[in-house]
């Protein structure tokens, strides 16, 4: 089953350097938002609590989960392709288990994913940020975690759906506010309340803690800090309970309905 | 090899409306032989189709390949089996070779034997040269052979292909066609092959007509069209009223039988003095006449006529 699962993640990253377009709007997408968004608001912004963070600097976490929220969704994507052209059908009929297929999909857009924000990452010295090789893993662990939940809940919508079109409906109703509604655009204690709990509740949120925090603060202190052990167990259980959501529903085989 | 129970599936076509795909479906296929399943379209073929290679599974009835049951013992059957789908299951943004390995990876053959195989198979099938192409540069007859030897790489028992030589042009066809008639002579398999060309189907072993989900027809293509026994005359009239002028001369003759659809009329029985009649007082009405032996096509008109279910 290993062999599947690389062979099929393998697959994943061929066909996105193969595709030059592809590989162009993803990494120039999310420096176009960084670069105008943090221009635009730079001279209005002021984050509560944090003293001298300029908007591009408080951006950078939300535009690296961003990175990851966008690969997950371009490559699940093509879940649909795939079964529109035929290509899933007989990936289904080989002897292995469903779950291959399922892995091998989401490490191969994870993977993704990581380059792209590995790529952003060189900026971090940019913003005068200084951060040793255990903040640089620890970022890197919080940036895997969101690109898991992301890419899993990709899979998962993009199975259930018939087209792209549908797909980039959800996209734009579900996915993309996960986003906005993270602290990622803003930061939330000067929000009204029903938005306030809205970020609370959003697990997506807590991915941001983790990737947030490791900018700010040391490693040994941070892991054993209340606020990261939160958003690392709520971001866990989301990536996690994506996953296996997706596990399942790709195990449930089409049926013929029972009629007595 | 292929046994197949008192198979029905149901699917939900509105709300509170359930429609039959396949009723009472019985069928045994033998080991080394070529059974092609032929009907119109809409006849159950794609339905069934999904139920033997184990992508949807059928709650009543049963399906047995190698006397393994299809839902207890799916991966040992999915080794079993080929699969060569109506739209090639290819990545067109890879190569051929990179599709090839992939499946090699998905039924975990060595790497040995993978190039061993696809030495053996590419020599016969005129691939060789194109191994490191865009399978998405390729035409619709080249896909269906890359598809092919991706099917067999595995060396399956069984090989299942749902309408492979749909969308090709004629040529890209007859190529198909002879490279199963070829692979045929060289290996021992099992095929089921399905088609809604009724004249593809004469190259089979055993053919199943199928129709409304019913299976209303097996045997070898000789057995089938002999059912049917004597030879027919066509007659293509020159619209469709004097198709129905001729259809009620001809229909009221003791022995005469005629099927007609739209402006063409198939009779059987026909004696000489009525041939002779035809050509000397009808011959405005036609614009063409033949005799011929019945197809598969002419049994399948005949039969589901009987059921009153076609014209």
């Amino acid at each position: 089953m290993t062999r599947a699962i690389i062979s099929m993640a393998k697959r994943e990253l061929v066909r996105f350097f193969r595709q030059g377009h592809r590989v162009v709007g993803s990494i120039a997408q999310p420096l176009i938002f960084w670069v105008f968004l943090g221009s635009g608001f730079g001279a209005s912004f002021q984050a509560p609590g944090l003293p001298g963070v300029t908007y591009t600097e408080y951006f950078f976490p939300g535009i690296l989960l961003m990175v990851v929220l966008f690969s997950g969704i371009f490559s699940t994507i093509t879940v649909i392709e795939d079964r529109n052209q035929g290509l899933l059908q007989g990936i289904l009929v080989a002897p292995v288990p469903r779950m291959a297929i399922v892995l091998g999909k989401v490490i191969g857009a994870m993977v993704i994913g990581l380059l792209q924000a590995f790529l952003l990452m060189g900026t971090i010295p940019f913003l005068g940020i200084d951060l040793g090789v255990d903040g640089v893993l620890l970022l890197i662990f919080g940036l895997t975690i969101a690109a898991l939940g992301f890419t899993a809940l990709g899979f998962l919508i993009a199975w259930n759906m018939e087209s792209t079109a549908g797909f980039h409906a959800i996209m734009s109703v579900f996915l993309l506010p996960l986003w906005m509604l993270s602290g990622a655009l803003f930061p939330v204690t000067q929000a009204p309340i029903w938005l306030e709990w809205l970020v609370t509740v959003n697990p997506v949120s807590h991915a941001l803690l983790l990737i947030r925090l490791p900018l700010y603060q040391p490693a040994a202190e941070l892991i054993s800090s209340h606020e990261y052990q939160k958003a690392l167990a709520v971001a866990v259980v989301w990536a996690v309970g994506c996953l296996i959501l997706a596990l399942y529903r790709v195990n449930r085989q089409e049926r013929s309905i029972v009629v007595s | 090899m292929i046994s197949i129970k008192k198979l029905n599936y149901f699917y939900k076509a509105g709300k509170q409306d359930n429609r039959q795909a396949l009723a009472d479906l019985d069928l045994e296929i033998a080991r080394n032989t070529l059974f092609t399943l032929t009907g119109p379209n809409g006849s159950g073929k794609s339905t069934l189709f999904r139920a033997l290679s184990g992508l949807s599974i059928a709650n009543q009835g049963e399906i047995k390949m190698d006397g393994l049951d299809i839902v207890q013992h799916q991966n040992k059957i999915r080794e079993l089996m080929g699969v060569v789908f109506q739209h090639p299951a290819l990545d067109k943004h890879l190569t051929l070779m990179e599709n090839f390995s992939i499946h090699a990876d998905l039924y975990g053959m060595k790497q040995s034997l993978f190039r061993q195989r696809l030495d053996e198979d590419l020599a016969w099938t005129g691939l060789k040269d194109r191994l490191g192409e865009l399978v998405g540069t390729l035409s619709g007859g080249m896909a269906r052979r890359v598809e092919l030897v991706k099917a067999l790489l595995h060396r399956p028992k069984i090989l299942l292909m749902d309408e492979p030589t749909n969308g090709l042009d004629p040529g890209g066809r007859r190529d198909f066609l002879d490279m199963v008639d070829k692979l045929r002579e060289e290996r021992e398999m099992t095929i089921l092959m399905t088609s809604h060309i009724f004249a593809e189907a004469e190259r089979a072993d055993r053919v199943g007509i199928l129709h409304q989900g019913r299976l209303l027809a097996v045997g070898s293509p000789e057995e089938l069209k002999n059912r049917l026994g004597r030879e027919m005359v066509v007659i293509q009239t020159i619209d469709d009223k004097q198709a129905e002028t001729l259809n009620s001369k001809l229909a009221n003759r003791d022995g005469v039988k005629v099927w007609i659809r739209q402006r063409e009329l198939r009779v059987e029985g026909i004696d000489s003095k009525t041939l002779d009649d035809l050509l000397a007082n009808h011959r405005e009405q036609f614009c063409e006449i033949s005799i011929k032996r019945p197809t598969l096509e002419d049994l399948f008109i005949h039969i589901t006529a009987k059921n009153g279910e076609v014209e």
